[in-house]
């Protein structure tokens, strides 16, 4: 019987490789047609699969129609990818070689301008890189589709894992900060339509733009075809973030001498209902050509910015949210002159500008390079000063729990003092609730010194401007119908530049370049406090600093980054693998520009530095000079990652998938240096990070009906951290570096969209249920950042409740990653017809973690000033803040009309947190602060936390139209 | 269609123009004025507020509308002076314990301070009478000998004003003016108020040139320090914890400088400077392997008492580790005795021993000068 199964089987496959040779005479044809005015849409992406083999590919000509001819008999499906329009998949059959006509094939509009752009505005934090949407849409996944839009609120990030974790690629370059990691959409955003075309794989899927990570790969081509032809225009208002977004496109699809050109401009204006301060005034701007010779060359020429210029939001403790009776408050800003003004402004222009060549010699080779170079400045204003008060208006010696604490150990007890401070914020004195630029203004007036006002309060500029030159190879080879290969090479060389701007004087003459911490300690030698020791050895004094100059410091990170790959596609009927591989090799080191006097090194031909016949050289632990200026060490990683996908589809729309994979990546820049503002020294043991991944799947999809379920398991070992901060039991400032910190990610994931039995209407849920752990305790490497010495007992120490620590009943409690609810669960209704569509969501979200600072689970911080670590201490000090579950309710509702067949108009608006919750806490940081001088001097005590929230009931309105 | 557009067009252009949340989006502000001084008048002269503290141990909270007006004559950019100012006007002189850092940003040496005294404290410290706030209470309403910095405050009868609205709503900052000019201040006049009476009884508190920028001339130099060095600082050192304090009194033990910073501290350490020195419970000396590493490792800076002589009156030039000047050392001539110094700044009084001496408070380096 067996026996027999295997022959028949035998000789179908024997069938089917053979049939080929002749040539078949069946196809399938048929026009694409938008669903609501059956109007006819050209440039529609068509591929056809047998199975997973690609058989077929092609696009609809100007009236929607296309052809596939050569088919042999059989089931077929047929991919549909339609810029604006829902992908579909369609399943066909050709039978005794005839050309199958499909007629009218309808393919509806996505849910209104696509709902990335509603997405991408309503998901921005203060992070430099923030606009990041945490899960990417439009990737035909039913889970990611609804968690991205949904979830975007609370910050959930897909299984747990970092932004930096999800590789982003622009034109074949992967685009993720080359320092940081972090992934890169501020660099263009404002321009929604320009980077509308996205090609993403979710997880640890295999792309053709390389081999990528565990948490997807998106490709965005921005290339001038593919920017939807036409022109269009929006009008967007919003409540959440900025007042104002007015957006204009035109595009003009290839055109007959094989031209394309598109523009897309923006501007994003104003401020919001919930938080004060926060402002956008930015802008955006886009414009490529591509030149189509002929079946074989195409080129395009992108370039892109985003200059901008907007307020940040800061995050406070609880106290001062009760004091003010509003989670919104934002510590940054105040008023000058009576008016508004933020003193944390992001102020960026990064354009990018790119070649894309792409050769096509025959239909089953192909073959993509791409030079891509970004620049430009990015800053980030902050209030320095120099000996005077903290003008933050929150500083916690501002605060009645500095005066009064019920527990008489924190000596704090003057309640009268406490009640003055807690009337000034209750009654919202505005000179104390927040930053007082004018008094800021009058001390620098009066400060004259030799005749002009030095000044003590400044506005200054961090900037971190990059030169990063990229090439990318990518090449595709059909070598047979079971195999495709994919393969490429990058090439990355990046220069970061990091130094201080004097942003603003304040009303002074000229403000001092010089280390005032380190003029705390060593205030009788002068080339110690000198941030540029080689100016004052030359000038004989610190320089005297205007409105732009550099100061503080300034160095390179110099990153070098050259990696290979390959993927194999090996199909068989039903079952498709692919496997790939990749090797990396990364170089980075550090180039400090300017010399500073705590750490002068050696001289230019490798002497002792000396200052008036002393040796100010200085030494670190092993005896090596401890270096400012000039180059560090070359710190170099040979990177190896594989992975594997294994499909198995079964008929009828069943998928059935594995996933598998091991990855090396190299530490990045801020993980390696100690305190890269000031030193080239390196962190004692950083290694390379090693992240094992596996998941399962089941997906169906056929119809209106698409579910996808998944269990995932993954390991990331070896990661480090690197932390600047005051040390209390010190009292001095520290760095602090971690290394050799694990997670462990597991859980499931569940996505489903359903048709009821009313018409038009779908139910849509998704489940995420993960469980996202430390499971190592990390060593520490803490030292004093005026000498770099080492501080007793803390070098290369086991952080002992990293990971977990012992509750006072004796269980063990598990420490989380942070940064997204564990548990997320969402339940929805859409509604869809004649171009209405009205979306009603219920969320859920719980286990969602503060983020833990080491400080408070080492043996120090629980042990306190007697050294004795009791049980009760451990409890109080190493716990873990977990936030509360909550619920919210999104609607979404929109509609178009067709003016003249010639015109669209329509509107979408979406309603979020329509409960109108305000206690909704979506991060927030544990500061690394420790309350020291208590009476016994027994024990320690936490700083409080500090939070950032939710924004309340909040809307956008996007009115558009097109031409 | 478009009406539609038209209107929200129109919507967006009146919220433009009409809300705080377009200030930062233009980003005029403009440059702040001045304020304008007070002009609020005082009531009292320093010495009649003074004169209210009239029993020792009893501070004295006021609650009558009293309002003062005094000059900046201190100033703590140099920090020898740290966190309080003096005023004055022509009555005499009085602490003013604001509690904040870096006053001389705000409170400018001849600036005119008005005061409203209500609310405040007036109380006693080692002689001097300082103006600050109440006392610590614990809940049980025991009022506290330490303070929320850790020190130990029972010699205090007040605290820092130190809040932010207190400060608003009480220190205001008058017209500004010249700097006052120091008065020079002869041995007699120093015993003066040294010895100062009230119904008989001595009360240096109500001295009038304590608390006053004065300059004594001609100084000698005395010879010895006095310092008191907290082994471990993040351990209890008050007067019960003898085993946690070192004295450097007597002699000059070395030190040359106006004060021991924590680099001078450890220098002389490191020299064996201080090796002789014991802990105040006797059992070992800094010479002691164990206790000098702990003390290096803990260094801090300390004030020091250089004392030098008014004719025959000590007077205890007291400087702050933490002053800029700390390291600064004195003239070889003066600590040889070769040269005198004049010095200028603020006169204080100290009980030492149930003896009131006089302190010397310098502002800055430039408060000295050395005759040759």
């Amino acid at each position: 019987m067996y026996k027999k199964l295997l022959m028949a089987f035998a000789g179908l496959l024997f069938c089917s490789l053979t049939l080929p040779a002749q040539a078949p005479t069946g196809g399938v044809k048929g026009t694409i047609v938008s669903r609501g005015d059956s109007a006819p849409i050209a440039g529609v992406a068509l591929t056809l699969y047998q199975g997973s083999v690609e058989i077929a590919k092609t696009v609809t000509a100007e009236d929607g129609t296309f052809l596939i001819s050569n088919l042999a008999d059989g089931s077929y499906d047929l991919d549909v990818e339609a810029t604006g329009y829902l992908s579909t998949k369609v399943n066909l059959v050709v039978v005794r070689g005839a050309v199958k006509n499909m007629f009218n094939l309808r393919v509806s509009r996505l849910k209104e301008e696509a709902t990335d752009e509603m997405f991408e505005d309503f998901d921005m934090e203060d992070s430099g890189y923030s606009d990041n949407p945490t899960i990417l849409f439009g990737q035909n996944d039913v889970f990611n589709n609804i968690a991205g839009f949904n979830f975007s609120s609370v910050r959930f990030r897909v299984r747990g894992y970092s932004s930096e974790s999800q590789d982003v690629y622009l034109a074949g370059v992967k685009m993720n900060d080359a320092i940081t990691g972090y992934s890169p959409y501020s660099l263009w955003s404002g321009l929604n339509e320009a980077t509308r075309v996205k090609h993403t794989v979710n997880g640890l899927e295999i792309s053709d733009y390389g081999l990528g990570g565990y948490n997807g790969l998106t490709n965005i081509p921005v290339n001038a075809a593919n920017v939807r032809k036409g022109l269009r225009g929006s009008v967007m208002t919003s409540s959440a973030l900025y007042r104002l977004r007015l957006m204009m496109t035109y595009a003009s699809g290839p055109l007959d001498n094989g031209w394309s050109y598109a523009i897309n401009v923006s501007t994003r204006m104003g401020g919001n209902d919930w938080i004060k301060g926060v402002f956008y005034r930015s802008f955006a701007y886009y414009g490529a050509v591509e030149k189509k010779f002929n079946d074989k060359h195409k080129l395009g020429f992108v370039f892109m910015g985003a200059p901008g210029t907007r307020g940040a939001q800061n995050a406070s403790t609880q106290e001062v949210y009760n004091l003010m009776n509003d989670n919104m408050y934002n510590s940054n800003w105040g008023y000058q002159n009576g008016k508004v003004r933020n003193s944390r402004v992001r102020m960026t222009h990064e354009p990018i500008t790119l070649l894309r060549y792409d050769f096509t010699p025959t239909q089953h080779f192909s073959l993509g390079a791409t030079l891509l170079y970004r620049f430009g400045k990015n800053g980030y204003t902050s209030l320095d000063w120099y000996d005077a008060s903290d003008p933050r208006p929150d500083y916690y010696r501002n605060l009645p729990s500095y005066f009064w604490n019920d527990n008489e150990d924190y000596n704090r007890l003057n309640k009268a003092k406490a009640l003055w401070a807690q009337d000034a914020w209750e009654s919202n004195i505005s000179d104390i609730t927040h930053i007082n630029w004018d008094r800021m203004y009058e001390v620098n007036r009066n400060n004259k010194v030799d005749g002009s006002n030095r000044s003590k309060y400044v506005v200054e500029e961090r900037r971190t401007d990059q030169r990063d030159l990229n090439f990318a190879l990518n090449a595709r080879w059909n070598a047979t119908r079971f195999l495709t290969l994919t393969g490429g090479a990058s090439l990355r060389v990046n220069r970061t530049e990091y130094y201080k701007i004097l942003n603003d004087l304040l009303g002074g003459d000229y403000y001092v370049d010089v280390d005032q911490f380190a003029e705390r300690e060593y205030a009788s030698v002068p080339t110690m406090l000198q941030n540029d020791l080689d100016y004052f050895l030359a000038n004989g004094e610190a320089k005297k600093l205007r409105v732009g100059d550099k100061y503080g410091y300034d160095y390179y990170a110099q990153i070098r980054k050259y990696e290979g790959w390959l993927n194999a596609r090996l199909s068989f009927g039903n079952f498709e693998a692919k496997v790939g591989g990749r090797v990396g090799y990364d170089a980075f080191w550090r180039e400090g520009l300017v010399r500073k006097g705590l750490f002068p090194g050696l001289n230019s031909v490798g002497g002792q530095m000396t200052y008036d016949g002393v040796n100010i050289t200085t030494y670190d632990y092993e005896g090596q000079p401890i270096t400012s200026y000039g180059k560090s060490k070359v710190q170099d990683f040979v990177t190896y990652a594989a992975k594997a996908n294994l499909n198995y589809f079964v008929k009828g729309g069943h998928r059935i998938f594995a996933n598998i994979g091991f990855f090396e990546d190299a530490p990045r820049f801020n993980q390696t240096f100690v305190s890269p503002r000031t030193r080239n020294t390196i962190v004692p043991d950083v290694s390379k990070i090693k992240t094992f991944t596996a998941d399962v799947n089941y997906q169906y999809s056929a119809g209106n009906v698409n579910l996808r379920v998944t269990g995932f398991f993954t390991k990331i070992d070896d990661q480090s951290k690197v932390m600047s901060f005051y040390d209390d039991s010190q009292n001095t400032f520290t760095n602090f570096a971690m290394s050799g910190i694990d997670e462990r990610h597991m859980g499931i994931e569940l996505g489903f969209k359903v048709p009821t039995p009313v018409d038009n209407l779908s139910l849509q849920g998704v489940l995420s249920l993960g469980e996202y752990v430390y499971t190592s305790n990390p060593k520490m490497y803490q030292t004093y950042d005026n000498s770099s010495a080492i501080i007793e007992d803390t070098w290369g120490v086991t952080i002992p409740y990293w990971k977990s620590h012992p509750k006072t009943n004796g269980k063990t409690q598990k420490h989380y990653v942070a940064g997204t609810p564990q548990v997320a669960a969402s339940l929805g209704l859409n509604w869809n017809k004649n171009y209405w569509f009205v979306d009603v969501d219920v969320d859920y979200f719980d286990k969602s973690y503060l983020d833990m600072n080491p400080l408070y689970r080492t043996d120090m911080a629980t042990a306190g000033g007697d050294g004795i670590v009791t049980p009760a201490e451990v409890d109080y000090m190493a716990s873990q803040e977990k936030f509360d579950p909550v619920a919210l309710v999104n609607l979404s509702v929109g509609k178009s009309w067709f003016l003249n067949r010639k015109y669209q108009l329509g509107f979408s608006l979406n309603v979020k947190n329509l409960l109108n919750k305000r206690d909704v806490k979506t991060g927030g940081y544990e500061q690394t602060r420790l309350v020291d001088n208590t009476v016994n001097k027994d024990r320690y005590y936490r700083f409080d936390s500090k939070y950032f929230y939710m924004t309340g009931i909040n809307y956008m309105l996007n009115v558009y139209f097109r031409f | 269609m478009k009406k539609i557009l038209f209107s929200l067009i129109a919507v967006a252009v009146a919220t433009l123009t009409a809300c705080q949340e377009w200030e930062p989006v233009l980003g005029n502000q403009g440059t702040p004025s001045s304020p304008e001084p007070t002009d609020l008048v005082p009531n009292y002269t320093i010495a009649q507020l003074k004169a209210l503290y009239k029993v020792l141990g009893e501070p004295v909270k006021i609650d009558e509308d009293i309002i003062i007006a005094g000059q900046v004559v201190s100033e703590d950019r140099s920090g020898n002076i740290y966190r309080s100012m003096f005023i004055q006007d022509e009555s005499g002189a009085i602490e003013l314990k604001v509690g904040k850092t870096t006053l001389y940003n705000d409170y400018h040496p001849g600036q005119w301070v008005v005061v409203k005294c209500s609310g405040l404290t007036l109380g006693n410290y080692s002689g001097m009478l300082q103006l600050g706030f109440g006392r610590n209470k614990k809940a049980n309403g025991e009022e506290s000998g330490v303070d929320s910095d850790g020190e130990n405050s029972d010699a205090y009868e007040t605290t820092y004003i130190e809040q932010q609205y207190i400060i608003d709503t009480h220190i205001f900052k008058g017209k500004k003016d010249k700097p006052v000019t120091p008065k020079v201040l002869t041995e007699a006049d120093v015993k003066a108020n040294l010895t100062y009476k009230v119904d008989g009884r001595t009360m240096p508190q109500q001295g009038p040139d304590f608390g006053t920028l004065v300059t004594l001339k001609a100084l000698k130099y005395g010879n010895q320090i006095f310092c008191l060095i907290y082994p471990d600082p993040d351990k209890a050192h008050d007067g019960n914890h003898r085993d946690n304090r070192v004295f450097l009194d007597e002699k000059t033990w070395n030190v040359t400088t106006w004060s021991l910073s924590k680099q001078g501290l450890i220098r002389h350490l490191k020299a064996g400077d201080f090796d002789a020195a014991r802990l105040a419970d006797d059992t070992k000396s800094v010479s002691d392997p164990e206790l000098k590493a702990l003390m290096i490792k803990k260094a801090n800076g300390y004030s020091v008492s250089q004392y030098f002589k008014l004719g025959g009156t000590d007077i205890q030039v007291r400087t702050s580790g933490y002053a800029r000047f700390a390291d600064a050392e004195i003239d070889k001539d003066v600590l040889s005795g070769a040269a005198t110094v004049d010095v200028t700044g603020i006169l204080t009084c100290y009980l030492s021993s149930g003896t009131y001496v006089a302190q010397f408070t310098l502002i800055d380096e430039d408060s000295v000068k050395v005759n040759k």
